[in-house]
């Protein structure tokens, strides 16, 4: 079964967010908050050798990117409790010092699913991540759930 | 830098697996640096006023120690696409081990497509996922 909501929403955005110029500490500080040890993400010299000719950020680097508004305003409600259900990354071009990003959010998608304990209502927060060049950079899918 | 290349990747590779005691300091330090410096993540009297037994880990760190595992088996590959489940909060002190292999490979494309997971030491999946990678080719 279909949902319930106003399908004009999908695809609206709620909110445009302009980034700092992203730094290299920000990256080498990601980078060995998750442990990394690949020398493109915590060896600036070793990176300046690798195949991008400097430092690039983690790919998941793009998720700690706060946009203003995390979710809608009017954000659709479809049950008392909500949790983070996960997310899909697709990362096109690394990020790398200097960097002035861009992001977009959109709803992106609504769905149900029907299992064991009762429906569960999907909703996809999408975050679209672009550089000063213009160049897509990273989509972010976040699919919040509630029942 | 370590390098694998496309051609002696195989179908059903192993990643080299991560095991490691997830401490409260590890996800402390992850939300403050990822500016996720909320109750939930930091501070068990917190997180239980939100309603959670105890501080746990923001999904996106599981989400970045999967990257991590596929890195630290080839640091010359690059992910372009990473999606994950969160099955069941991850609540710290504990131990994790991260797992993956290589599921498909692409001989067009240079790609490879790898399964991989977080589970404790019960083997309960506690996230899922996949992700794609490019890999260098010998050819190039």
């Amino acid at each position: 079964m279909a949902p319930d909501f106003d399908r004009s929403i999908l695809g609206q955005i709620f909110d445009e967010t302009d980034f700092p110029p992203i730094t290299k500490n920000d990256i080498l500080k990601f980078a060995e908050a998750l442990g990394e040890t690949n020398p493109l993400y915590t060896d600036v010299e070793a990176a300046a050798q690798g195949p991008y000719g400097g430092l690039i950020a983690p790919p998941t680097f793009v998720t700690r990117l706060r946009p203003q508004k995390m979710t809608p305003e009017h954000m659709p409600r479809f049950g008392k409790m909500g949790f983070d259900g996960g997310r899909d990354l697709e990362n096109f071009i690394p990020v790398r010092p200097g960097d002035v990003l861009k992001m977009v959010s959109t709803i992106h998608d609504i769905y149900e699913k029907t299992g064991r304990s009762g429906s569960m209502y999907f909703i996809v927060l999408r975050n679209e991540i672009t550089n000063q060049n213009g160049e897509k950079v990273a989509v972010i899918d976040h699919r919040i759930v509630q029942r | 830098m370590r390098t694998i290349y496309f051609e002696d990747v195989e179908e059903g590779d192993e990643l080299p697996p991560i095991d490691m005691l997830l401490t409260k300091d590890f996800v402390r330090r992850y939300a403050r640096t990822a500016g996720m410096d909320f109750p939930r993540f930091t501070d068990d009297e917190g997180a239980r006023k939100e309603g959670l037994p105890g501080m746990i880990a923001p999904g996106v760190l599981s989400m970045g120690l999967l990257a991590r595992l596929i890195s630290e088996w080839n640091p010359a590959a690059q992910i372009t696409r990473i999606g994950t489940t969160f099955r069941s909060p991850v609540l710290p002190d504990c131990n994790i081990h991260l797992l993956g292999f290589v599921t498909q490979k692409d001989d067009e494309q240079h790609t490879a497509e790898c399964d991989i997971w977080m589970e404790n030491d019960d083997g309960e999946r506690w996230v899922i996922g996949t992700a794609a990678v490019a890999l260098p080719t010998k050819a190039a």
